[in-house]
């Protein structure tokens, strides 16, 4: 699939196919997806656990719901569990900043040299930076493109997937993971039960809110030839639209199958 | 347990009459009568009629006067709709799933 394409087509998907495994090569894609992820510092402090929901008893299924994700992860058949190491920069102490300048990625063109990081980069600004409260803001973001990779890639794959909170305590009874990983998300990945369409493109806020040129207030020029561009390649899709007949018979069949409420 | 009146009249049935209209279209509940007869059947499996279930799951909050959704009582009724799905073989899977239907519509945030 074309890459603008794969956007246009990503969901949120909440109906998954609930016996129907995912290869155990796709999973591992959208591992490699977000392994190679943009990464401040070539740190890498995601993590990620991935669990199949029928290795999970029942019981500890029931555990892990809450209100809002019960049905997408009872749904889903595979579970991964995303989660930030925040012990990766003193463990490396700047190690891995040095690989990128030994590779030919920094560069002495651009300031780099390994006595740059070992006298400066690391203890004066990394290290600080593990110390404040800032930091796990700053791996959040960095996790979060990483799991953006992932999700497009189950797109691509013809898969199905969702971002959900999990419950720590219960889901750790599988992951076992160390005491100070910061769990984040759950992605939820699975065949779709529902139309790739899943009801359209889903609203979005005006452009012109959020993007700026120079300075906030003044609204990044938006060109509709672009937009059509983006419409030709199909990064945009069909609209969601309000009662949507369609989307309403789709929903309705769903929960009848599924055994969901209507 | 016998109801005091017929289904229908619940003030809280309804209200799920009408929601389910307003999202799906028609009349649901008179389309597949079988969802009212599972409430019916969940409301004798937990001794209580539709509205004294809507009735116990919200509370007033002290500090405000807010009419807030009971956590314990939302638990306690998740159990009761599990209980009662694990019924029947897994025939009651499906009536499980109208008595949720029934909650949601009138504003309990729930899943299976």
């Amino acid at each position: 699939m074309e890459f603008q394409q794969v956007l246009g087509i990503r969901r949120s998907i909440r109906y998954f196919e609930p016996d129907k495994p995912v290869e155990q090569e796709k999973i591992q894609k959208i591992l490699e997806a977000m392994r190679i992820a943009s990464c401040a510092v070539n740190a890498h402090w995601l993590k990620a656990v991935v669990v199949k929901r029928h290795d999970i008893s029942a019981e500890d299924l029931e555990k892990m719901k809450n209100p809002v994700q019960a049905n997408v992860i009872a749904l889903a058949p595979v579970h991964i569990y995303l989660y930030g190491d925040p012990g990766v920069v003193n463990k490396y102490k700047g190690a891995r900043l040095k690989q990128l300048f030994d590779y030919g990625a920094l560069n002495p063109t651009h300031g780099w040299s390994h006595k740059f990081v070992d006298e400066t980069v690391y203890p004066q600004i990394l290290k600080p930076l593990t110390e404040t409260p800032v930091y796990p803001i700053a791996l959040a973001f960095d996790c979060g493109i990483a799991a953006c990779q992932g999700l497009l890639m189950a797109f691509d794959l013809g898969l199905g997937a969702c971002l959900t909170a999990f419950l720590q305590e219960v889901v750790k009874k599988y992951t076992k993971v160390p005491d100070d990983w910061i769990p984040f998300y759950q992605i939820n990945v699975g065949y779709r039960a529902e139309s790739a369409e899943a009801g359209g493109q889903r609203p979005r806020p005006p452009f012109e809110e959020q993007y700026f040129l120079n300075h906030f207030g003044q609204t990044f020029p938006r060109d509709p030839k672009v937009v059509k561009e983006l419409e030709e390649s199909k990064m945009f899709t069909t609209p969601a639209r309000p009662d949507n007949g369609e989307r309403r018979k789709e929903i309705r069949d769903l929960a009848r199958r599924l055994n969901l409420p209507m | 347990m016998g109801l005091s009146k017929p289904i229908a009249e619940f003030d809280t049935v309804k209200t799920w009459g009408e929601g389910l209209r307003k999202q799906w279209g028609g009349d649901p509940l008179a389309e597949e009568p079988e969802m009212v007869e599972a409430l019916r059947d969940f409301c004798d499996f937990a001794g209580e009629d539709p509205d004294s279930i809507i009735a116990k799951l919200f509370r007033i909050r002290k500090e405000d006067g807010e009419r807030v959704l009971s956590v314990k009582w939302r638990r306690h009724y998740a159990d009761k709709v599990k209980e009662f799905r694990a019924q029947g073989d897994g025939k009651n899977q499906r009536r499980g799933a109208d008595v949720l239907s029934f909650l949601i519509h009138n504003g309990v945030l729930i899943q299976g």
